[in-house]
């Protein structure tokens, strides 16, 4: 009877502690980065044969959907500038002149990195979570994209139970093809109680051999105007340097 | 010692991390005065087509022709307060077989006014580029003509003053933005826009709404006659975009020839339109195509009376060596008929293949320029390389196609390659 009534309970208490994988989710994103910030980014694209191609960029972020990114370097690069809104992305060439509409799954900077990696919103703002469990000491998310406008169709997220930060992000096509792995690495505090991984390495499949690392520095919180992330601001983004 | 050797080992890996990944955030703290730029280098030679209408004349008398041209593009920035000074200068050196030219000038020299981010004021030269087609452009009512075969190419602008207002809102409109411009036209300033004497108002409204661009634009009369229009882009999926544009010209004249250099005026309200599509295929093949109506073209019978003319013009020469028809020919080519792609309808596409065979870096492209009309074309591969830091390696071979009395057929080159070698500082 004791055994019938312990069993009774257990069952009843599951519910109770089911994993609520929405708000995983949204505690991941919060930890990556506050709604608003400005950050200086390194993105490395590192060759088989060990050779590097470098970019900085400085990016600023409002809300859950809204980021603009600066090209510092290289010289064949800088001043270059993109946008995106929600699912919206265009690039800035000061030689062209004029914005133009990119999609996410191009790439400005080349390498395994894309625009949806480079522009990245919140995950809340783009996936569902489909199922979340629970491993040794990570959550695991499975996450579905909201629209056919997202980058990759679903996404698998191990999640450190103490950090509430990714660990590892696998990310799939409509297919169930492995598209890349995001490996996040180095966690270190960047002040005002951002504490996050500083590295987001990042290996293919589809580029075997080659590999691509952002590095990630002078993260901050900070407000800004709306106006700023629009496509007649573009090209005058830099002034929003300090 | 085995666990020292671990973590001896651990030390190292972690020195060779930090060496590999370093990233010194101080380098890039933001300065006043910023200026960068590249030099570019570029031989070129034409195979000449000595049938063709635009060889008699330019009357170059060989079988090709080749030429050296070196560019140093500037470009520089001051930044002080609310604000800024910007700068894009040009120096051109182009040495050819018959003759050598210098071009000095500034391409951009404005200034900036901007005391909040949803108002700017710009005062000076600066280069307005309207519209979503990227071979061309018919609501580009107010910058210099753009050369399909190089699109990209920064390009001269205009001396004007213009403001940008910026306003965002919640829900299905995100955006609105209004920039009106005054652009004044003289004998000595923007002597190449139009006629003298006015000071032309032009203005764009665009908006982004339910994630599409739309942009109004409006050129007053003055130097040139009156037009508007209306362009559009949008993301479809996530490797698909299309956009298009349509534009009316009231009163648009153009001078037209007949097969006997009688020339005459025509003067009538014109449309251009364009629709296009960017779609990126899962091996990283990007795909350009286009459609292109243009208003403002001469039909082909209007092109035939022209290569016509010209053929008169030289059998004149040939009989009597009195270049006067000739001359009246080449001043036509001057006014319309010579410009790049002058007739009704076009068909442009370009595929580029990122990094094909493992080929890093390299990225060969094919694009081809088709008037369906005529049944002419161009063709040009190019092949680009930019695995040295800083430095652009591009080849392009540009081959013409076409019968006696067609756009291609009748132009001066059979083929010309370009070679460019641009470094970035």
């Amino acid at each position: 009877m004791k055994k019938m009534i312990a069993i009774l309970l257990c069952l009843l208490a599951m519910p109770v502690h089911a994993i609520d994988g929405a708000a995983i989710l949204k505690k991941v994103d919060r930890n990556l980065e506050p709604e608003s910030y400005e950050m200086l980014r390194k993105l490395i694209n590192v060759e088989p044969d060990g050779n590097k191609k470098e970019f900085v960029l400085y990016s600023v972020k409002k809300g859950r959907d809204r980021i603009v990114a600066l090209f510092l370097a290289p010289p064949s690069d800088k001043g270059r500038a993109t946008l995106r809104l929600g699912d919206n992305m265009w690039l800035y060439i000061p030689e062209v002149g004029k914005p133009m509409r990119i999609t996410s799954l191009q790439s400005v900077t080349g390498g395994v990195f894309n625009n949806a990696d480079i522009l990245r919103v919140d995950y809340t703002v783009e996936y569902t979570v489909e199922a979340a469990t629970e491993e040794k000491d990570n959550y695991l998310l499975i996450l579905k994209a909201r629209t056919g406008e997202v980058a990759y169709d679903k996404l698998k997220m191990w999640v450190d139970k103490k950090t509430y930060l990714p660990v590892d992000i696998e990310c799939y096509a409509a297919s169930g093809m492995l598209i890349k792995t995001l490996h996040f690495k180095d966690i270190k505090d960047f002040g005002g109680g951002i504490r996050r991984p500083a590295t987001v390495e990042t290996d293919s499949p589809l580029y075997k051999g080659y590999k691509s690392v952002m590095l990630y520095a002078q993260i901050k919180k900070r407000e800004f105007a709306d106006k700023v992330f629009t496509l007649n601001y573009l090209p005058r983004v830099e002034g929003m340097r300090k | 010692m085995k666990r020292v050797s671990v973590l001896c080992a651990c030390l190292l890996a972690g020195a060779a991390w930090a060496e590999e990944y370093s990233f010194d955030a101080a380098e890039f703290e933001k300065k006043p005065f910023e200026f960068g730029g590249y030099l570019e280098y570029k031989p070129e030679r034409a195979w000449l087509n000595r049938d063709g209408a635009f060889y008699a004349l330019n009357g170059l008398e060989r079988s090709t022709f080749d030429r050296n041209a070196a560019t140093l593009k500037l470009n520089a920035k001051y930044n002080q307060g609310i604000a800024s000074f910007t700068l894009r200068a040009d120096a051109e050196v182009r040495r050819d077989e018959l003759s050598s030219e210098r071009i000095k000038r500034f391409d951009e020299a404005y200034v900036s006014l901007k005391p909040d981010p949803g108002f700017t004021l710009d005062t000076g030269k600066q280069a307005l580029k309207w519209g979503k087609g990227y071979a061309w452009n018919p609501v580009g009512f107010v910058e210099r003509p753009k050369d399909p075969n190089d699109a990209e190419l920064a390009r001269e602008g205009y001396t004007m003053v213009a403001a940008d207002f910026i306003r965002n809102f919640d829900g299905e409109l995100r955006t609105i933005a209004f920039t009106p411009l005054l652009l004044p036209v003289s004998g000595a300033v923007n002597s190449d826009f139009g006629k003298p004497g006015h000071v032309n108002v032009a203005a764009k409204l665009y908006f982004l709404y339910r994630d599409t661009d739309i942009d109004l634009v409006y050129l007053g009369r003055g130097s040139r006659t009156p037009r508007f229009g209306i362009d559009f882009s949008r993301n479809l999926t996530s490797n698909l975009e299309i956009h298009g544009e349509w534009a009316r010209i009231t009163d648009f004249e153009q001078k037209v020839t007949n097969a006997s250099g009688a020339t005459t005026t025509q003067r009538e309200s014109v449309t251009s339109s364009l629709l296009g599509l960017r779609y990126l295929c899962e091996n990283d093949a990007t795909t350009i195509l286009e459609y292109y109506r243009n208003g403002t073209g001469y039909t082909q019978s209007q092109m035939s009376d022209f290569y016509r003319f010209v053929d008169n013009g030289l059998s004149q020469f040939q009989a009597t060596a009195s270049d006067a028809l000739l001359h009246q020919a080449l001043n036509l080519a001057r006014g319309g008929y010579g410009r790049p792609n002058p007739m009704r309808n076009y068909v442009y596409a370009k595929i580029s293949q990122k990094e094909p065979f493992d080929i890093l870096y390299f990225t060969p492209s094919f694009a081809a320029i088709i008037n369906p009309g005529d049944r002419s074309f161009s063709l040009t591969p190019e092949l680009l390389y930019t695995g040295i830091t800083n430095l652009e390696l591009r080849f392009r071979l540009y081959m013409l196609n076409g019968d006696a009395q067609t756009e291609f057929g009748e132009k001066q080159n059979l083929r010309r390659a370009e070679l460019f070698a641009r470094y970035y500082f």
